[in-house]
């Protein structure tokens, strides 16, 4: 295997696992925005008790409506970059098999007839890849963000232990929201991680 | 890859094949062009690994602009595969193949290269003042299928009709029919799915002027080798698999 077939082949494998990341992330997102209106049911029924609570479920509501957003965000360039990926693997193909040919047609009468061809597909090759590097750097930043309400839903899970910990019988159902935030936040974070990782195995400045 | 012209008129013909680099795993094909005073036709181009090969060959024959016209008889891989990489190769030029298949070898990749649908009727194909009749061969062996008849130089390119499965290196023409017989009677049986099919094809072949018969797989059929074949395909059972 060459480089290049290597390098491309890692790159189809990192555009589908972020693919894949980002749809567990998707599911856990929405399940936390499920844990935000089953808080929001709890602590309207606990009433004084639970009254510290009530805001920290709008919020957890929130967190998860901005995760969902981004994904749906970084879902649009990720497809975008599997099309340029497909676009430089059929360019970089061309490229090669055009400089095969050139070679082959030594002493061919129209052998430089192939040169207008050869540099048209080696300018698409080459913007393929200025973009695909451009829209990795994009999509790593935009990974970077998605990080935050996941980080802040870690601080609010521990502050919902807190609130949990006034709200007598509803105790435990409470501390059960909390610890399924923390999970979920947790979770996203780890996804995220690998899609960052993901990203990092392509050489992108080849 | 062994260029071999077949015929010189007004226009050629030339065959490409016998390729000695080609991977061993892949079936031998016969490429043909057609080639005019401006214009140059590619008939059955071939799979992505010859492409290369293939293009360099014509280059012997055609700058890169004046190759205007591809062919395809039906959708195989080893027909059009290439069709993605002629597509960034060629800027004009026209594809000419079934409008049934159309959805299907898009799939090998055809944005600058435009499809010209070819009808299950048939048509023609024009290349300055040389005008080929596309004839309907449909079910030898693929649903849509189409073979290429030059009047004036009397040759039928006949895609998978006439095929023989031999050991690389076989000569261009058949010499000795009946024990070509061997490399062609399983491939011709197996892959050919109708006798409706079959004789409605040698019925229509038999009102043409055939010199030569080349296909796409093994040698060319010269003189009495095309009406001997035309009787010993006529007698053969096919679609022996059910």
């Amino acid at each position: 295997m060459t480089d290049k077939t290597h390098q491309t082949k890692s790159q189809f494998v990192a555009v589908a696992s972020i693919a894949a990341e980002l749809s567990a992330v998707m599911e856990v997102a929405k399940e936390i925005s499920l844990a935000a209106a089953n808080a929001k049911a709890i602590a309207f029924r606990a009433g004084e008790k639970a009254r510290g609570f009530q805001p920290i479920t709008d919020f957890i509501n929130e967190l998860a409506k901005e995760t969902i957003t981004l994904v749906n965000a970084i879902n649009e360039h990720a497809l975008l970059l599997y099309r340029l990926t497909v676009n430089e693997y059929r360019t970089s193909t061309a490229f090669d098999k055009f400089q095969a040919a050139t070679k082959m047609a030594e002493g061919a009468q129209y052998q430089s007839s192939l040169q207008t061809s050869t540099e048209a597909v080696e300018q698409r090759m080459l913007e393929c890849r200025k973009q695909f590097r451009r829209h990795v750097g994009q999509l790593l930043d935009q990974l970077q963000e998605v990080m935050h309400p996941a980080r802040a839903a870690r601080v609010i899970a521990a502050n919902s232990r807190i609130e949990a910990s006034q709200a007598g019988e509803y105790l435990l159902s409470l501390q059960a929201v909390a610890e399924s935030v923390d999970r979920a936040a947790q979770i996203i974070h780890n996804n995220v991680q690998r899609c960052r990782s993901a990203l990092n195995v392509i050489n992108i400045n080849e | 890859m062994k260029m071999t012209p077949i015929y010189e008129g007004a226009h050629r013909w030339i065959m490409f094949g016998r390729d000695t680099n080609k991977p061993a795993n892949i079936i031998d094909t016969n490429q043909y062009i057609v080639r005019t005073a401006n214009r140059c036709l590619l008939m059955d181009p071939g799979g992505i690994e010859l492409f290369a090969p293939m293009l360099a060959a014509v280059l012997h024959h055609a700058p890169v602009e004046e190759i205007t016209d591809l062919f395809a008889s039906h959708q195989d891989p080893d027909i059009i595969s290439s069709l993605g990489l002629w597509d960034q190769a060629l800027p004009k030029a026209k594809l000419h193949a079934s409008s049934l298949w159309e959805g299907f070898i898009r799939h090998f990749g055809c944005e600058s290269i435009d499809y010209v649908g070819i009808p299950d009727n048939g048509g023609k194909i024009k290349l300055d003042s040389t005008e080929l009749k596309i004839i309907p061969a449909h079910y030898l062996h693929s649903s849509a299928n189409f073979h290429i008849y030059d009047a004036e130089a009397k040759i039928l390119m006949s895609g998978d009709v006439g095929a023989a499965l031999e050991a690389s290196g076989a000569p261009i023409y058949v010499d000795n029919f009946d024990s070509h017989i061997d490399h062609m009677r399983f491939f011709h049986q197996r892959w050919m799915p109708s006798n409706q099919a079959k004789r409605d094809w040698i019925e229509r072949v038999r009102k043409l002027d055939i010199d030569m018969m080349a296909p796409q797989h093994g040698r060319i059929f010269k003189g009495d080798n095309v009406k001997r074949f035309l009787d010993w395909f006529e007698g053969l059972e096919v679609g022996i698999a059910v």
